[in-house]
């Protein structure tokens, strides 16, 4: 069986006022029915660019250099307007970061609701949505601005999950909201996936928070998914330097009395493909191939990785989760 | 929370209501038939013709009632189909961009380049004096601000991630432009609206005055203000009655217009950052 979505060397490009800024160079991604996949990166790092472009929802600056999109085994960007509007009605859901910029200040929650839902919606209906997210059924009467952030949220959520879809894509879901709330938010996005079967892609750039939820982490650096597996094997053996330096400067991971170690250097600014691997210049690890020759992806235990000196015993990996 | 108009422009707006029930009472002759002679050329202003008599010995006051109405019922209309056609194009550019966005600016510059009343005396040549030019003229006049201005609050609107969740839960283009789109750029097509109505109520004055607009006998206030010009030193009353009737309604629009402006924008989402 082929998996629900696929992306196959995707390249993104941005041209604005004759600049060309490369968000995307090769990225890679396979996410099964009904998995959760968390996809890491650092701002810059294209994760936001993949997660629209899922949706084909990339901004007019945008270019597709390259790469496809499979949705359950069909091109998204071959598809006609009427067969997307179908791919995305029928298959994806999108939650954003904003919450309350993610409903429509015009209209009351409720009646959001119904035009998700479709003609023939009661208000027994978007009640019972409201219910799934945990939210009583007089919200359906307030407008978006009288919702907190948290019930905003639930809201889009609801609203995202109304269809069913088989993928949904959540960009940083939770980065507007307070930290008491985030857990119960992601608690309602979880749970409700799972009753319903529906996969997520959860971008974020806490590794640690992302590998607790997903079965799957993908880690992106320089427009690509440097390194993709299983969460704790991806937490707890990184393959990938760039990904074990992430480990070993998150907070949440390190025991108490242990120093934070931060990535050196800051992330690249790519203009055109890049020749080698775009973390070279940070690698602790750097050989001179890394400069000029991109890295294929390998296999290492459960992992996909794109690193030349992946699999090396006493190199990555050791140092920095220990 | 919406704060109620400011007092300014609740004036603003009672003295707009005031006129529009002022020119109704034409409709029923309340101060008896415009095209009436009922007393002697030229008298001034007196109990019995309260804003003077003019030329022909019509009393002032029915004729300056008709006039606004004329005025007013001819720069609504022109205001209201100026909002459809901007709303339309303004939106469509603001969302589509590419091509018909690029067209739509285009001419859009193009109309906007002519003077007013130019572009006026224009339309009048082309399509003859009367009504339907000075309509067509209003239109033409206030269409290239009021597009400009939709679209670009429609670029805005259409970048927010409620438009983006409607794309994505399968939304077609007239339900998204229809239903996410226009109530969003609303409050801007009220505010230019009432912009446009004062630019028509004033290139309908000019127009008339030259002749090119609404024809004798049917007042407007531009007409009456024309009639009166041969007078002026003779008879003032039939140039200071319609001339201070045409201020105060321009004056009311725009303060109206100015405490709608504040209420409704800018209309920022709410961030909880």
């Amino acid at each position: 069986m082929s998996p629900l979505l696929v992306v196959d060397r995707l390249a993104v490009d941005y041209r604005a006022n004759g600049r060309t800024v490369r968000a995307l160079d090769g990225a890679d991604l396979e996410v099964a029915a009904g998995e959760t996949v968390g996809i890491v990166g650092e701002s810059g790092s294209g994760k936001s660019t993949l997660g629209a472009a899922i949706g084909r929802l990339l901004p007019r600056t945008a270019r597709v250099d390259g790469g496809v999109i499979r949705v359950a085994g069909e091109s998204l960007f071959e598809l006609a307007p009427a067969d997307l509007r179908r791919v995305r009605r029928e298959r994806l859901g999108f939650v954003f970061q904003d919450p309350i910029a993610s409903l429509d200040p015009t209209m009351r929650v409720g009646r959001q609701l119904t035009l998700v839902l479709g003609r023939g919606t009661g208000s027994g209906d978007v009640a019972a949505h409201l219910d799934r997210v945990k939210l009583d059924a007089r919200t359906a009467r307030s407008y978006p601005h009288e919702l907190s952030g948290g019930m905003a949220q639930r809201v889009a959520i609801a609203m995202a999950m109304a269809g069913e879809p088989e993928l949904l894509v959540a960009d940083e879901p939770t980065a507007a909201l307070d930290s008491q709330v985030r857990e119960e938010v992601l608690d309602v996005v979880f749970s409700l996936a799972a009753t319903t079967g529906t996969g997520i892609i959860w971008l974020s750039h806490d590794l640690a928070a992302v590998a607790r939820r997903c079965s799957r982490v993908a880690v992106m650096y320089g427009g690509r998914v440097v390194e993709q597996g299983p969460a704790a094997e991806v937490l707890g053996r990184p393959a990938h330097p760039y990904t074990a330096a992430l480990a070993g400067s998150a907070p949440a991971t390190a025991a108490r009395g242990t120093r934070l170690e931060p990535v050196p250097g800051r992330p690249p600014m790519l203009t055109g493909p890049s020749d080698g691997c775009s973390f070279a210049p940070r690698c602790a690890f750097v050989i001179d191939r890394c400069a000029h020759e991109r890295p294929p992806a390998v296999r290492v235990g459960d992992q996909d990785v794109l690193c030349h000196r992946a699999g090396e015993p006493a190199t990555i990996g050791q140092g920095a989760t220990t | 929370m919406r704060r109620p108009l400011d007092l300014l422009s609740k004036g603003g707006l009672g003295c707009l209501l005031a006129l529009v029930a002022f020119a109704l009472g034409s409709t029923v002759d309340l101060a008896g038939d415009p095209d009436a002679i009922v007393g002697p050329r030229l008298a001034p202003p007196g109990p019995e013709w309260w804003m003077g008599t003019d030329n022909l010995g019509r009393s002032m006051l029915p004729r300056v009632m008709e006039g606004v109405g004329t005025t007013l019922l001819l720069s609504c209309t022109a205001v209201l189909l100026t909002a459809a056609v901007s709303a339309a194009f303004g939106i469509l550019a603001g969302y589509r961009g590419g091509y018909l966005n690029e067209v739509v600016l285009r001419l859009v510059e193009v109309l906007y380049s002519f003077p007013a009343i130019v572009l006026a005396v224009l339309v009048a040549a082309v399509l003859g004096p009367g009504q339907f030019a000075a309509l067509a003229s209003i239109v033409l006049v206030t269409i290239p601000l009021m597009t400009r201005l939709v679209r670009a609050a429609a670029v805005g609107v259409s970048q927010r991630d409620y438009v983006t969740a409607a794309v994505i839960s399968g939304a077609r283009l007239p339900r998204i432009l229809g239903r996410h789109v226009l109530p969003n750029v609303a409050g801007t097509i009220a505010v230019q609206g009432t912009y446009a109505l004062s630019v028509g109520i004033s290139v309908e004055g000019g127009l008339s005055f030259l002749g090119f607009g609404v024809q004798p006998p049917q007042a407007s206030l531009g007409v009456l203000i024309r009639q009166g010009g041969s007078y002026m030193i003779a008879a003032p009353w039939l140039i200071i009655g319609p001339g201070t009737v045409l201020v105060v309604a321009i004056l009311a629009i725009n303060v109206f217009g100015d405490g709608l402006r504040d209420r409704l924008e800018p209309r920022e989402t709410r961030s909880l950052t």
